[in-house]
């Protein structure tokens, strides 16, 4: 029998990662955004070049909303670079709003390296695995523990199939809204930004139904 | 404007500190996921929470300006679809990893599908929806 981190010691941890992503960064982290960046790596390069072959702010946000037009098929013409993107890196304790200039600062527009998203999905890894390693817990093993035996499926094919399907929506779904429990749920909502509390009460509140839907009613 | 260096030591500690508290707190755990959906359990639910009123408490402190955010239409049937897909197969973006760096090699389906889940967000989007979706982490 394992034991779990006490509530109050997992709110630290989760705190920490956050607190100390934006003290240092002076940006808000969301995995699945990092996923997304990763997996379009080709293309975030591409913008990353444009970044850096432009040194005027004005000529760099209009390429870069020339590029995601291009990317994203949005109308032409129209801006693509949000005024204040969700989780937009500003500096600390700066109270400067970038709309009051007319345009936003086309470096607080800037997202973090690829690379540093690349990384920041392999030190989740790492973290993982560490746990799991001085926990006690890692066993290396072809299904999802008893709990999924238990309540959803033991045979191997329908689990694979629900995995996968449930990948996918939660894949597609994260990005249509923007973040995840990350992005939205701890930075979002640590920010209290109306979009992340809508967003987190939403998929907090879907997995709820669901749960007893599947599990308890049918 | 933060240094290159500086991001990536940000990237590293958080994703660390992320994957170990994540796995600790049991979120992998696909019966204790439950137990907290079905409110038999409020314990991760509380850690959750309560992480969210530290950042606030933080964040205030801090003097961390409150960024604005646009509700556009992808929010709520985004946040429906990745309800239901983290209800059944117990991972968001970040738990699956964690989940393959326990053992549960099954986990691996689930970055599968999210991977394809991402793609085709970003195909359809470009082909259907035209959303500004903005995005929570830059």
């Amino acid at each position: 029998m394992t034991t779990y981190w006490p509530w109050w010691a997992g709110a630290a941890g989760l705190a920490l990662a956050t607190i100390n992503y934006t003290l240092i960064s002076d940006r808000s982290f969301g995995v699945s955004s990092a996923w997304d960046r990763v997996l379009h790596w080709r293309s975030e390069r591409r913008l990353e070049r444009m970044e850096e072959e432009f040194t005027d702010e004005q000529a760099l946000t209009e390429a870069l909303a020339a590029a995601t037009a291009e990317h994203f098929g949005t109308a032409a013409g129209t801006s693509t670079v949000p005024p204040v993107p969700s989780g937009q890196p500003r500096p600390l304790g700066t109270e400067t709003e970038p709309a009051a200039s007319g345009r936003p600062a086309a470096t607080s527009l800037r997202p973090a390296p690829l690379v540093t998203q690349a990384a920041l999905l392999v030190s989740i890894f790492l973290g993982g695995f560490i746990a799991a390693v001085t926990s006690g817990r890692f066993h290396l093993r072809y299904d999802m523990g008893p709990g999924f035996k238990n309540l959803v499926t033991a045979d191997p094919i329908t689990m694979t199939a629900l995995l996968f399907v449930g990948g996918v929506l939660v894949g597609f779904g994260t990005r249509l809204a923007g973040g995840c429990n990350s992005g939205h749920g701890l930075n979002g909502c640590g920010r209290l930004r109306p979009v992340s509390i809508v967003a987190t009460a939403v998929f907090f509140s879907t997995a709820v139904a669901v749960s007893f839907l599947l599990w308890k009613v049918i | 404007m933060r240094t290159r260096g500086a991001i990536l030591l940000a990237n590293i500690i958080t994703g660390l500190v992320l994957g170990f508290t994540v796995a600790n707190i049991g979120y992998g755990d696909y019966a204790e996921l439950n137990r907290m959906f079905t409110f038999q359990s409020m314990r991760m639910f509380y850690s959750f929470a309560g992480a969210v009123v530290i950042i606030v408490c933080a964040f205030a402190v801090l003097r961390v300006p409150r960024t604005p955010g646009r509700i556009h239409a992808g929010v709520v049937p985004g946040a429906v679809l990745f309800g239901t897909g983290w209800a059944i197969s117990g991972g968001c973006p970040a738990i699956p990893i964690t989940q393959v760096a326990g053992g549960y090699l099954p986990a691996l389906v689930t970055i599968a599908g999210i991977t394809v889940g991402i793609r085709l967000c970003r195909w359809t989007n470009a082909r259907y929806f035209h959303l500004d979706r903005g995005s929570c982490g830059l």
